[in-house]
């Protein structure tokens, strides 16, 4: 799978979101989300297949992030269907976590929303940190972490109970280089777990490491709605 | 089986993070105490009713705090598997006991320096703050943007309900009338406690409800339909 690097794919994938090809992971269908009278995506198409790392780019306020949470379930589009395929890892931009709880508190709380035990919480969400050279042996709160390592937490939560749909905005705020690059090689790791894998990025060098890199755009398709 | 871990699991990790904050803990404990010492020099019932009702800004403040600050996370706590309603359990269940002791902590203290004609209905009165007071917290917190509004309606409703006599009809129709009452009962002959408590109880129910209402809302999430069923 090539890179595309032009993509304005909102056509094309409008094609492949009325007929979902087989393994397909998330099909995002004609969405459109106003806030106010401004639109902020409008009629936007966006397909996953399994083992599909895409990169979502654009300017800022072009909606990416608000597309990801559309997808993830946590905001309604005005217009428009969403499917998935699977459970949703979500990792967004910003580190919403409580801040006098230390990561071990953490990964019990979402490992039971994800039905596992404290045990299995555990265990597999320091596997996954230890990935990500998070220092296990610091009992911090959240709040007594560097912005890179918190980071490192909310990812370790959107891979928590093994989703088989990763949509990540932004993820690697913070990290450092080695953690970054890091980053892009479990991009490729999740690719041949068959997972489907949404990118928000501005990182245009790492575009080569995705199959595809789909360009929302910005303020050309914004408009006032007219009254 | 699994609901009621994570109720629990809810409870304990909220529990942590609020007594945590230590700082917070310590104002919370320190607010009514003031309030309540500053008007010792005064008749007996008017300082119940100050610390008692005082606590009312501790409890709901806590709560109220706890809600707002963990906004961002509660939706991606449901993303996880948690269900709206079990969120706002996990918390009721830390929060509730947690009004109880300091309200039965705070009874004793008013006890033994004012001594009360019904030291028991002082503590009843006391506790029925606690019990209106965390489901108020929790519907103010669901239903407010930001915490600034959050603590001015806070501010709003129990100032007027501690400032207003407890014959106006602003007084009457607030949320910490019928614990107010109970605690000027605990200092007078043959006040009514049955009203009162009715009162008491069908404000937390329904603040209860709206706190249901309001969560539900911010935090419930799109449950997309399945690729394979297209």
């Amino acid at each position: 799978m090539g890179v595309d690097p032009t993509v304005h794919e909102s056509q094309r994938v409008t094609a492949r979101a009325e007929a979902p090809l087989p393994g397909h992971q998330l099909v995002a269908a004609g969405i459109t989300k106003r806030f106010g009278r401004t639109v902020i995506l409008d009629d936007v198409n966006l397909d996953v297949r399994a083992g599909e790392v895409i990169a979502l780019t654009g300017e800022n306020g072009a909606g990416k992030s608000t597309l990801l949470r559309i997808c993830a379930g946590l905001l309604r589009a005005d217009e428009g269907t969403v499917r998935v395929g699977g459970r949703i890892g979500y990792c967004p931009q910003a580190t919403g976590l409580f801040e006098l709880l230390t990561a071990d508190d953490h990964l019990v709380m979402f490992g039971r929303g994800a039905g596992m035990s404290r045990k299995e919480g555990l265990r597999r969400g320091r596997a996954i940190l230890a990935e990500f050279d998070f220092p296990l042996g610091e009992k911090l709160v959240t709040r007594d972490l560097s912005g890179g390592t918190r980071q490192k937490l909310n990812l370790a939560l959107a891979l928590l109970a093994d989703p088989s749909v990763l949509l990540l905005d932004e993820p690697y705020q913070g990290f450092d280089h080695g953690t970054y690059v890091n980053f892009w090689d479990h991009c490729e790791k999740w690719r041949q777990q068959d997972k489907a894998v949404v990118v928000v990025t501005h990182m245009l060098a790492e575009l080569e490491r995705v199959d595809r890199v789909i360009e929302l755009p910005a303020h050309a398709s914004r408009r006032e709605v007219s009254r | 089986m699994s609901s009621l871990l994570r109720v629990l699991s809810m409870a304990e990790m909220h529990g942590r993070d609020l007594l945590r904050h230590h700082v917070a803990v310590g104002l919370l404990i320190a607010l009514p105490l003031s309030f309540y010492f500053s008007s010792t020099g005064q008749d007996g019932g008017h300082a119940f009713v100050a610390g008692g009702v005082g606590m009312a800004f501790s409890i709901s403040g806590a709560t109220l705090f706890s809600i707002l600050s963990s906004r961002e996370v509660d939706q991606r706590l449901v993303l996880s598997g948690y269900r709206p309603i079990e969120l706002l359990l996990g918390r009721l269940l830390f929060l509730g006991p947690f009004g109880l002791v300091v309200a039965a902590g705070f009874a004793t203290l008013m006890w033994t320096v004012s001594n009360p004609m019904h030291p028991w209905l002082l503590a009843y009165g006391v506790a029925a703050v606690a019990l209106v007071a965390v489901p108020f917290g929790l519907a103010i917190g669901a239903a407010v943007p930001n915490e600034l509004e959050g603590t001015l309606v806070l501010i709003g409703v129990v100032g007027v309900q501690l400032a207003a006599p407890a014959s106006a009809t602003a007084s009457k129709v607030l949320p910490f009338y019928g614990p107010r009452r109970l605690i000027d009962a605990s200092d007078s002959y043959g006040a009514a406690i049955a009203w009162p408590s009715i009162l008491a109880v069908a404000y937390a129910l329904t603040l209860l409800a709206l706190a249901r209402l309001f969560v539900s809302q911010r935090v419930t999430i799109q449950r997309h339909e399945s690729v394979s069923s297209s």
